[in-house]
């Protein structure tokens, strides 16, 4: 590689080598945090026992309370999420420190027992993998953090670098060269979503800017997280526990007292020091309709049922980082907007898989010159990951189908066969015979996608995830259309389209 | 912001990107075999960007300023994909879906203005 010589050049130079390094990690990001846009759809579609009729979330809450006294009475906080139309099961988290373990249930509202439902993460998974990468929390929030950063400079670097945004706009040189093919496709699906793109990688540094820069409240509040929390207006400020028991009222009690004041139905609720005499029962309603992600909240003491305090109006630093953290999940969105979001999130996936295919096209070694062992490194982590992930995915949706429901540890075995599968066709990618590889490899995902319906039906077969199955039937087709297309390329690579193709204008 | 009115800011943004794309020499000739004549470049391109203003006054209309910005630029998107797609794989149709966007967009006015 020569030493770059205008700025241009350099940007070019920037633009590709900060997208190679990260641009396997960037698809993972950008595929799992595209289906976190329906999170919630999957996490139904996976636990098929639930049924999708709300239950009163007064009773409910205080059954919750009962199973949670029962399980642990001297935790150090209680989170119960309360069951909507959106997600019918009570799902409760209690820890006995913040350093964890959390230990999680979901349980039955009608019962206030755990729901005999298959063990699944669900859609979760897909979002906590989006930013962990399925690693230690805040390694991986670091590794995700530093690829976002690179694609932000991959981002502006390549806008400088495209000589052409708005005369090439439109275009799409499909039957030209691979290489003017690959380029095409690569500034169709950066440019036409470019605000997406900027605003998806800024606003989520800004979700993760209190781990990425730590310094000011360590400063001003000398480590104390949670006051700060309480003076930005994010959080109702916390009491400590007196050291006496005492009795609670029941949940339900307090969460009858929040509708009553707020006209709605609490999302969540957090018990901290239950047991204890000053033991808090925090409320959170759903967000008020607003880009902002902002959540109104009421602090009562859990033993008289007294208002302690409300989130107020937060400041203006605090509003504006609520609104990027509201873009960035869109919660907001309806469904057809959501749709475009969804869309936006695929593009930004082929923007950095085109860009990878790309890398290797413009290298393509001479006819019978070898395959240099980088081009052959990028090529196959290529295969590996841009065709591998889509069939880790659909493993993960049929394991939860297939797998049987008391198994041990079942959930953590569906995660081992999103990986198991990712990883075996990977390293079968790099096995397949080079021309063939692409559309073999796309063809194995598209066929496991096609699988999904079909094995859904025979094995719970309900008509209300008639969506669902549509939808993933509808990426299989996607990945055999892909793969068409990829077996095309080399059934064109004969003399005679290879002559038409030199003849085209570069 | 309901389904009419997303749909009435994708009719007019894709109108308005097929205009655009047909004033440059490149697509009209993907479309018609033919270079933009010199007479139609400017109405083109005015049909063009009022089609964008229209589709961005639609979103404001119907979702107000906070999520009607977000509204249109996720509109903006849909519609150039859609206009690429065309181009590349069925040129012929893009005047006729251009064409055809227009009524069906005074169709959908009076459903997305409805609050």
């Amino acid at each position: 590689m020569s030493r770059p010589r205008s700025f241009r050049q350099s940007m070019a130079w920037l633009h590709t080598w900060s997208g190679l390094v990260v641009g396997w990690v960037l698809f993972a990001i950008f595929v799992t945090g595209t289906a976190s846009y329906y999170r919630t759809e999957i996490s139904h579609w996976m636990r098929p026992e639930l049924s999708e009729t709300a239950a009163d979330p007064v009773a409910a809450a205080t059954r919750a309370g009962t199973f949670l006294q029962k399980t642990m009475p001297d935790a150090a906080a209680w989170s119960i999420r309360l069951p909507s139309a959106e997600s019918p099961a009570v799902t409760v988290y209690w820890w006995r420190s913040f350093a964890g373990p959390f230990h999680h249930a979901l349980l039955d509202p009608a019962t206030g027992e755990r729901a005999s439902v298959r063990d699944t993460h669900g859609g979760n998974f897909l979002y906590r993998f989006h930013y962990e990468l399925n690693l230690p929390p805040i390694w991986g929030r670091w590794i995700v953090s530093a690829c976002a950063m690179n694609l932000l400079i991959a981002l502006i670097s390549g806008i400088v670098t495209h000589r052409r945004i708005f005369a090439d706009f439109f275009t799409f040189r499909r039957a030209r060269s691979a290489q003017r093919g690959w380029l095409d496709a690569h500034n169709v699906m950066g440019v036409l979503a470019l605000p997406f793109h900027l605003m998806i990688v800024y606003t989520g540094l800004v979700t993760l800017s209190s781990m990425l820069m730590p310094w000011a409240v360590k400063t001003a509040y000398h480590g104390d997280i949670l006051r700060y929390y309480a003076d930005a207006g994010i959080l109702v400020a916390g009491r400590p526990p007196v050291g006496r028991p005492g009795q609670a009222l029941p949940l339900g009690e307090i969460v009858s007292r929040a509708v009553a004041v707020m006209g709605e139905t609490p999302e969540l609720m957090v018990v901290s020091h239950p047991g204890d005499a000053a033991a808090t029962a925090t409320v959170y309603f759903e967000e008020p309709p607003g880009l902002a992600h902002l959540h109104p909240q009421i602090a009562y003491d859990a033993a008289t049922g007294a208002e302690l305090g409300r989130v107020g109006e937060a400041g203006a630093a605090t509003r504006t980082g609520a609104v990027m953290v509201g873009l960035h999940e869109a919660h907001f969105a309806a469904a057809p907007l959501r749709l475009l979001f969804f869309l936006c999130g695929l593009m930004g996936a082929a923007a950095v898989a085109t860009g990878l295919v790309l890398w290797t096209v413009a290298r393509v070694p001479k006819k019978g010159a070898p395959e240099g062992l980088g081009l052959r490194f990028v090529r196959i982590l290529n295969l590996g990951t841009i065709a591998g992930l889509p069939a880790g995915l659909a493993a993960y949706f049929l394991a939860n189908r297939l797998l049987p429901a008391g198994l041990d540890a079942r959930a953590d075995r569906e995660v081992g066969a999103f990986f198991a599968v990712w990883m075996l066709a990977a390293l079968a990618s790099a096995l397949y015979p080079r021309p063939l590889a692409w559309p073999i490899a796309l063809a194995v995902p598209g066929f496991a996608f096609l699988a999904i319906p079909g094995v859904d039906a025979l094995t719970v077969g309900e008509f209300r995830f008639i969506g669902f199955d549509i939808a993933m039937a509808l990426l299989g087709l996607l990945l055999l259309l892909a793969a068409r297309l990829a077996g095309r390329r080399v059934l064109a690579r004969n003399p005679a389209q290879s002559r038409l193709h030199g003849t085209a204008e570069a | 912001m309901t389904l009419p009115a997303l749909v009435l800011s994708l009719l007019l943004a894709f109108a308005g990107f097929a205009a655009l794309a047909l004033s440059l020499d490149r697509h009209h000739r993907a479309v018609f075999r033919t270079p933009v004549p010199r007479g139609r470049i400017g109405s083109l391109r005015a049909a063009g960007w009022s089609g964008l203003g229209l589709s961005f006054a639609a979103a404001i209309a119907s979702a107000g300023w906070s999520f009607g910005p977000v509204q249109w630029i996720g509109s903006l998107t849909g519609a150039a994909l859609a206009v690429v797609a065309l181009i590349a794989y069925r040129p012929r149709s893009l005047r006729a879906a251009a064409l055809a966007a227009l009524p069906l967009a005074a169709l959908t006015l009076p459903l997305a203005l409805m609050r």
